[in-house]
């Protein structure tokens, strides 16, 4: 572990990508887009009163949160892991005398800071157009902090194990707009949870997917019972182990495949 | 005598590569059945360095020369055999062993290209566990030395080939290495700043006692540098000793420069008494002679004793000539 090189790339990481705000910013909108546009049918299909418990204002919040949360869990990083691979750029990182992991976190948590500082002021400019409504309470802020953190984590190492099947396979990219489409259409981004059909909403609660972004919003807004959230914080729990055994795995196997391609 | 630094025994590696035709129909089948076949890189290559030497690895694209400094710097894992460089296996990657090497690569940046060097060179001094005191004496000293004051505030997107150069030695200089690997350093660089580089590196080596081995194409970059030479070929190592016996082995020629200070009208008939030299196209009215060595007292006695010699050299082929020559036959 070498900690105090990843927080020195962190803070240059960040340097570098504050350059570059103007892209992050739009490529932040355009994640928005999609869950504004559900913002609006869900809310137009509640106009006449509440679907599956939730009310207009209530869809409103859940949306707004959700814009938030999936900033915050989606790992833009693995999306340049294949590269960095295929193209040998991973070299570099290998040569020095820490984990290569740390590059990957540390774009992270610089992506995070760009992301925030365009997704926040938006999503609340909008919140005092839209005005949602949100049920929030100090216990489940709480257990919010525990599931958007393995929310993220769950996400990052997933996708991560996903893009490192690059050691073998030229294009593994392509996994990972499958784990996007499937958070797409299990992870609350198509409805919320609620308003799944129920062979789905099986689908939702076993798979890893809406664990990676629907779920930390379901528990801030109060949608689920403490049995509901302890449950689905453990299989959270479950599947992010899983996702970082995975990419320990993969990893030292990939390492010993690469082939230091170019140059 | 000091024990070697980098022991290597049997060194092999080879890739295993997907293979197609070209064309649509073709592509269809790989993927179907994808074909494979084992492209030898490196074979059973051995050999030592001993701590402070300056080795030159030299040999024809591809020959395996990066594919064995990849393996030495724990990129590559090997097929087979060992390897031991400062005590340690280098594919086992430790934390310490990267920290004692540095790889610097001609064609591979090492920094950030959107922010200025100085940036990147603070992260390395952290990622590399540098004290604060020696970070900042040893960037002093490099920068001095490779003269860079004016590039560390550009971001390095924006700096010339060679001004990057300059920032990828010091990314990789500045926590001191004892070993270093340099993989094309002055590739692409003109000739100015080719002969800078070697002096600095000439001079950082004397001062640290760093332990490097160099890949170049560019023979004056051999010639300056490397006292020791190591040729590889196909993979293998065929040579591995001083220049100059290389040299010595693979041209047993010299060549004899004539200039005259009379027209000399039958030169052809005269050299054709002795069978084994050859007479090369003239230079700057330079009558030129290929001469085996051991015939070269008697050739240029009797010239000078037979023709009005007005001038006459003798001299090494240059080395460009006998690299070439192996390059292209591949045998010493």
């Amino acid at each position: 572990m070498n900690h105090r090189g990843g927080w020195a790339l962190i803070q240059n990481t960040w340097q570098s990508w504050i350059q570059h705000r103007g892209f992050f910013f739009l490529l932040a909108f355009g994640w928005m887009l999609p869950l504004l546009v559900y913002l609006f049918i869900w809310s137009a299909a509640a106009s006449d009163g509440a679907i599956a418990g939730l009310t207009q204002e209530s869809l409103a919040g859940y949306y707004l949160i959700l814009i938030l949360t999936n900033q915050l869990t989606y790992a833009t990083t693995n999306w340049t892991v294949g590269d960095n691979i295929r193209y040998g750029q991973i070299s570099r990182w290998l040569l020095q005398p820490m984990s290569p992991i740390y590059h990957a976190l540390s774009q992270e948590i610089a992506g995070k800071v760009v992301f925030m500082l365009f997704s926040v002021p938006i999503t609340a400019l909008l919140a005092l157009i839209i005005r949602p409504q949100f049920n929030l309470s100090w216990g489940q802020a709480l257990q919010f902090l525990p599931a958007i953190v393995l929310a993220w984590g769950l996400r990052f190492f997933w996708g991560y194990w996903l893009a490192l099947l690059a050691f073998w396979v030229t294009r593994a990219d392509s996994l990972l707009a499958l784990q996007d489409s499937l958070i797409f259409l299990l992870g609350g981004h198509l409805a919320p949870f609620a308003l799944l059909p129920p062979g789905m909403q099986t689908l939702a609660r076993l798979l890893p997917f809406r664990y990676m972004s629907a779920f930390p919003v379901e528990v801030l807004t109060g949608q689920l019972g403490v049995q509901e959230t302890l449950t689905g914080l453990a299989i959270q729990l479950g599947w992010t182990v899983l996702a970082i055994v995975l990419y320990r795995w993969v990893w030292t196997r990939g390492i010993r495949h690469y082939e230091a391609v170019g140059g | 005598m000091p024990e070697p630094i980098i022991q290597v025994k049997h060194l092999t590696k080879v890739y295993r590569v997907p293979e197609r035709a070209p064309g649509l129909g073709a592509s269809v089948r790989s993927l179907l059945k994808p074909h494979y076949s084992d492209i030898p890189a490196v074979t059973d290559i051995s050999f030592t360095v001993e701590p402070g030497e300056i080795v030159g690895l030299i040999g024809p694209n591809g020959a395996g020369k990066t594919t064995t400094l990849k393996m030495l710097s724990g990129l590559l894992y090997p097929t087979s055999g060992d390897a031991q460089v400062a005590g340690y296996t280098p594919w086992q990657r430790q934390p310490d062993y990267l920290r004692r090497i540095s790889m610097v690569m001609g064609n591979r940046s090492a920094l950030n290209w959107d922010i200025p060097p100085l940036d990147s060179f603070r992260v390395l001094s952290q990622i590399y566990r540098v004290p604060p005191d020696q970070y900042r004496q040893i960037l002093d000293e490099l920068i001095a030395t490779l003269d860079m004051d004016a590039l560390l505030k550009k971001p390095v997107r924006n700096l010339s080939l060679g001004e990057r150069m300059k920032c990828e030695l010091v990314a990789g200089l500045l926590y001191q290495p004892d070993i270093l690997f340099l993989d094309e350093p002055t590739l692409g660089l003109d000739v100015a700043m080719q002969r800078r580089l070697r002096t600095f590196l000439k001079t950082f080596n004397q001062q640290h006692t760093v332990t490097v081995i160099l890949t170049s194409h560019y023979m004056a970059d051999v010639t300056a540098l490397c006292p020791r030479v190591m040729l590889i070929h196909h993979g293998s190592l065929i040579y591995d000793g001083a220049l100059q016996t290389l040299a010595a082995r693979l041209a047993p020629f010299k060549l004899v420069r004539l200039q005259f200070s009379a027209p000399v009208e039958n030169f052809d008939d005269f050299v054709a008494q002795w069978p084994a030299v050859e007479q090369l196209p003239m230079e700057n009215g330079l009558r030129i002679l290929r001469v085996p060595r051991a015939d070269v007292p008697q050739v240029t006695a009797r010239l000078l004793e037979s023709l009005p010699v007005a001038d006459l050299a003798v001299e090494d082929p240059p080395i460009e000539a006998v690299i070439d020559q192996i390059y292209a036959e591949g045998v010493l």
